[in-house]
Formats: C-alpha cells, structure tokens, sequence
C-alpha cells in the first residue's frame, strides 16, 4: 500500500511544496531587499499565506483566470507566473512582467490567466466577474477567481461583484483571505455582517470557512467549489482564515498587534511548517526530497534577484508601449 | 447563581455548504438566540449569564442588542459576563472556557453549535449538565427545538424547581484510544473510520470510503454518520449499549442501505455486518490503514502499525432533559402567573 493518504500523488504533492517554498523565499527576500532602498513603490508580502495560493490554484487550469489583490505576488507565482520576470517588475526593469510598468501591485500575464494584483481594494471582484461570464459565454468549463482581504469586503465593487455573480449565475469563486487585519483596522471598528459567509448567503450563494493555514485543508473545500462552478453549479464564496508574518506593507510599524503575535504565528501556525509535518510524518516524502526543491529555489531567487538588479530600464522610447491598444 | 453559556461563531460554515445545500445560521441569528435563552433564564430567577468570548461577531452582536433592549426596558435579561479565557478561533476556546465555567461554579452550560461543539463542552463539563441548542450542520446530539424553551427548563432546573431526577439525563460516551494512551479523545455520538487519510476540509461524505462505525445511540430521525447504525437497529439514548457497524464498498457489499448521509445529501453505503455495542467492553479497530472521525469530523489516523481501541462508557457526562422539564412545568403548573417564578 502506497504511504501517501492524499488526495494528490507524489508529483503534486512536491508542485505544492514548490509553489509554498518559492512564494516563502520570494517574499523573504524581497523583505531584506526593500529594507535596502533599491526597490520602487509599495510591496505588501504573502509570507504566512501560502496555502491559501498554493491549495486554490493546485485545482486550477492555466486557462482559468485569477484576479488579485495589493498582495498578489504569491498569486501569481501559485498561477505560473514566471519568477524572474516578476522579481526585474519588482525593480521596475524592462525584463519584467510587464515591462517595469507595473511594479509590484500590478504584475499581470495574462497568458498564464493572472489578470493582475490590484493596488484597488475589492477593484478585482468584477474583473473576475468578467472572467466568469466569458467563460459562461465560450462554454469552455474555465473558472474566474476572485482573491479579496478581508478589508475590501466593506468594498461596495466587491458586494456589487456578489450580486453580479449570482444573478448571472457566473461560475466565479470569491476567496476571502482573512489575515485578520483590514491594513491596520479591526472588524470590531469597521464590519456590521461579521461572518464573509453570512455575506455569500444574503446573495443567495454558499460560503464556506477554512483553515487557510492548512494546505489541505484550503484544497479539499476550493477543489469542490471550483468543480461545482465548472460544471454549471454557481459562484460560490470561500473564506480562509490565516495570518500574515509582515505587517500591512513593508516599512508597517504593526503597532497594532500583540507583543510576541509574530513570534507565535510564526512558531505554531506556519502553513508550510505544516504542510511539511503533514506530509514527512505521514512518508508520503521523504525530507530528502524537499532539500532538493530548497536548493533549486535558492539558485532560482539568487539568479532572479541578480539579473533583475543589472536589467535594463525601460527607456524614454518605451514610454507609450504597452499603453494603448487597437482592437 | 449563574449559568454557562458556549456559542460557536463557525459551526455550519464547512464544506457541506456546497456540496449539500446545508444550512448556513447567520451569526446574527446565533446572537438573537442567546438574548432569546438570556430572556428566559431570567423570567426564571437566573441573575447571571457567563459566556465564552469569541472574535467571531456574536458578542457584539449581544453587546449592541443589550444596549438596545436596556434603552427599550421590554425585557429583562441577567448580566452578561465572559471567562477570562483566550480566543484565537480554534476549538481549544471552547475547551478553556468550559473549564473555566465549571471552575466558576455554573449549574449548567447552554451550548450552541453542532455536534462538534457539543463534543467539546462535554469533554471539560465534568458533572454539570449541558443543554444543547442546534446550530450546526448534521445536530444528531442536539434536539431541534426553539431556544426560549431551552432556555426555560434550564432557567426551572438550576433554581430547584425541578428535581434533579427529572432535569438531569446521563449520557453514554465513546472513547477512543490509539496506542494505550498515545492519543486519547471522546464522541458523544458516532466514531467512524474512513480510508480517506487525510483531515483536509474535515467533514465526511463519500460514503464508499466509510469501514467502520460506533455510535452511542443510533436515532433514525437524525442525519450524518449516526444515521447508518440509525436505519439499521434503532437504539436509545437511555439504552445500555450502543451499535458497531462494519462497512465496505458499495460496489462489493450484499446488503446496501440509503442514508441521510448529510444535509439533502442521501447516499448508498454498504453494510458488511452490525452488532449491539456493549458498555466497557472495547473494540479493537482492524489493523488497516484510516482516519478517524469524532462526530463528523476527521480527527485522528492510523496505520497498521497502531492498535486503536473504542469503548463505550455509561454516565458520561450530563444533560439537562427539556422535555422532561417542560412536561413537569405543565404538570405543575409551574407557570402559573399567580406563582413567582423567581
């Protein structure tokens, strides 16, 4: 009898693992780069969150299409997007995403289905909207994910978005991620419908809540969700609760959490802890197998973070490209 | 003189939401139950209410609806305090409050949730009687039933209107023990196994995967696991022993039966074999490969390398008896407004 109890073989388990440990590494070492001045705009990092990514994009195609937040770069790396490219859009370099235009709250590829992180709380919901009725229209079984924070749910675009959905019957999934924190203010302060649930349901759609902190978890409930929306079932809502190791964004004094939260998230609720636990203990992989994805990760962000800092800029003459269109 | 009060802000929002059409209560609702269960413990002399804390919207649902009604002065309600317990969402808040309510003294704990949330309290309640209110998905342990009465025959029991040989129902239990001790956890209802190995999104519903069964009392008007042993041998919650059920899939088993399996959810499960499940007479599991469900949720697993035993225990812990005490109120006439209830 084979050692793995998942639902996923060996070879999908390791592709979750990369995905978890390439959105880590990634987001740690933007934390120690941004400190360092080089990198342009605003970053709001993943770190913490990975499961969330990681188990909603393992049941995706790479025709289907993501919308994401201002903290979009895990969302991206779970959905294909190329590592490298996206660390030179971080620096604002010609080799990045999206030429450097973007930077990192709108990196978008369209060909692998990201239609963009989104500096515009909530601004994502009807793109995903969009995605879904397209999808609806072609009848080609693809679906449209919308990621929110838990602050966009107040987002009028976002319960709009809700509405939308159910009404044109849309095979659009909603994911809350509820890290707990709307930048810096509470839900005591700001939200009168507690529960993102109790939202879904006053639109007429289920919702469900997980533990976004396990992997297993988040891919078990999106898996059903998304196999009901493709075969005509409906949008449906998903809430993951989980915990974010940064602050709101980088430079974030937190003076609004706990003495010692960090410290504890970090030691008891870590997602890819977890998910190492779950599936070392279990011997579906051996530890073995692990190092050499960490290895491979490690060359893969060093050779990302120093080509992208001897990239070109983009140019005066690049100034209009990318920015209109003719149809 | 206070009564304990546990309401679970995420019961019914898992999985079965959309692969059942199970029911969803809006924490508002779960809020408006509590003022409804405050109510009526006070129309019965009840001066205090202590509640476990929680982040989910329930408290300040309470705390702008009480701010409401002391404006209006409609009702009366008994003061509300919260342990002094930490929340952090898990289930481990619904294990410290309770042990801190039966070391504050409560006479009884009012439990709002499914059968998970009941589970919870009854491992810490020690002796203090538990009153359920369902608002969770599959509700096999607690009665469906409007929570003003709850509320009522709780409010009757704990001030001595009624004798404790009539409010207070002892419970069977199951206990589960891997490897003498290694792990060790309780069912108030139903303990399955499952070849699914993994907890994932917890809840259980692909019956083919199901192999084994213990239930407490097998009651075929509930929905879920308990259902299976429920349509085979209905047993009794007074009964002195419970049922163990065998399964395979239903592909290869004789004998296949349909069960309410969850909410709208009526699926084929294959029946190898059931026996009556004695008291304090331990069943071994079979030495394959699983996961353990308590109640609906996939909890513990197991390989061949462990041995797993599950046994039945008597007196388990206490419940208050609604219907009991309702029916004595009738009969006595207890709420005669000529006659002070408090």
């Amino acid at each position: 009898m084979s050692n793995n109890p998942f639902p996923l073989n060996r070879d999908e388990l390791l592709r979750a693992y990369r995905i978890m440990k390439t959105i880590r590494e990634f987001e740690e070492r933007v934390h120690v780069e941004f400190a360092t001045g080089d990198l342009p705009g605003f970053v709001h990092l993943y770190a913490g969150e990975e499961a969330s990514g990681a188990g909603i994009m393992m049941n995706l195609r790479q025709d289907d299409h993501i919308s994401s937040t201002h903290r979009g770069h895990g969302h991206c790396i779970a959905k294909g997007v190329e590592v490298k490219g996206m660390v030179a859009e971080l620096y604002g370099r010609s080799t990045g995403t999206c030429h450097g235009k973007g930077g990192s709250m709108h990196i978008a590829d369209l060909d692998m289905g990201m239609m963009g992180a989104n500096g515009i709380l909530g601004a994502g919901a009807p793109l995903a909207c969009g995605a879904a009725l397209a999808s609806k229209y072609k009848n080609d079984g693809t679906v449209g994910i919308s990621f929110l924070g838990d602050g966009a749910s107040n987002a009028g675009n976002f319960l709009e978005s809700l509405n939308l959905a159910a009404v044109w019957d849309l095979p659009a999934i909603f994911v809350v991620e509820n890290n707990g924190y709307a930048q810096s203010t509470s839900r005591d302060y700001a939200v009168a419908v507690d529960s993102y649930v109790d939202r879904a349901v006053g639109f007429g759609m289920p919702g469900v809540t997980v533990d976004g902190t396990d992997f297993f978890a988040v891919h078990e409930a999106a898996g059903e969700m998304i196999s009901r929306a493709r075969e005509g079932g409906g949008p449906s809502l998903l809430e993951c609760n989980m915990i974010r190791f940064y602050g709101h964004f980088e430079g974030d004094a937190q003076t609004y959490r706990g003495q010692g939260e960090v410290d504890e998230i970090r030691k008891n609720r870590d997602c890819l802890k977890k998910f190492i636990q779950q599936v070392t203990q279990t011997k579906a992989l051996k530890q073995s197998d692990l190092d050499g994805i960490d290895q491979e990760i490690s060359v893969l962000i060093n050779q990302a973070f120093d080509e992208a800092q001897k990239a070109p800029r983009p140019t005066e003459a690049d100034l209009l490209t990318d920015v209109y269109i003719s149809y | 003189m206070k009564v304990g009060l546990v309401a679970n802000p995420v019961s019914a929002r898992d999985i079965r939401r959309v692969i059942a059409n199970a029911a969803c209560m809006p924490i508002a609702d779960r809020a408006n139950i509590v003022l409804r269960v405050m109510a009526a413990l006070r129309a019965c002399g009840v001066p205090r209410v202590l509640m476990m804390p929680e982040n989910g919207g329930i408290r300040r649902h309470l705390t702008r609806s009480l701010k409401h009604e002391n404006k209006l002065g409609h009702v009366d309600f008994p003061s509300l305090h919260y342990t002094d317990t930490s929340v952090t969402g898990a289930v481990e808040d619904t294990f410290a409050a309770t042990q801190a309510m039966v070391q504050e003294g409560v006479k009884a704990i009012i439990v709002l949730g499914g059968d998970g949330t009941h589970r919870a309290v009854a491992k810490h309640c020690r002796q203090i009687a538990i009153a359920g209110i369902s608002t969770g998905t599959n509700n096999a342990f607690p009665e469906q039933r409007e929570s003003t009465i709850t509320g009522l025959a709780v409010g009757l029991a704990v001030t001595g209107k009624i004798p404790s040989e009539i409010a207070v129902f002892p419970n069977k239990m199951l206990k589960v023990e891997k490897n003498e001790g290694e792990i060790s956890d309780i069912a108030i209802v139903d303990v399955a196994v499952t070849t699914e190995r993994y907890i994932g999104a917890r809840a259980l519903w692909r019956s083919d995967n199901f192999r084994e069964l213990f239930v407490t009392y097998a009651d075929p008007e509930v929905i879920g696991l308990s259902a299976i042993a429920g349509l085979l041998k209905p047993v009794g919650r007074h009964e002195p022993f419970g049922l163990h059920v065998r399964m395979q899939s239903s592909d290869t088993a004789k004998t296949i039966i349909r069960v309410p399996i969850a909410p709208g959810l009526i699926r084929p499960v294959g029946v190898l074999d059931f026996e009556d499940f004695p008291v304090q007479e331990p069943i071994y599991l079979s030495p394959e490969s699983g996961m353990i469900a308590l109640d609906g949720e996939r909890e513990i697993d197991y390989g061949p390398e462990d041995q797993v035993k599950v046994t039945l225990v008597q007196n388990a812990f206490n419940t208050i008896d609604v219907s009991a005490c309702m029916r004595y109120a009738g009969e006595k006439r207890l709420f005669r407004a000529d006659l002070p209830l408090i």
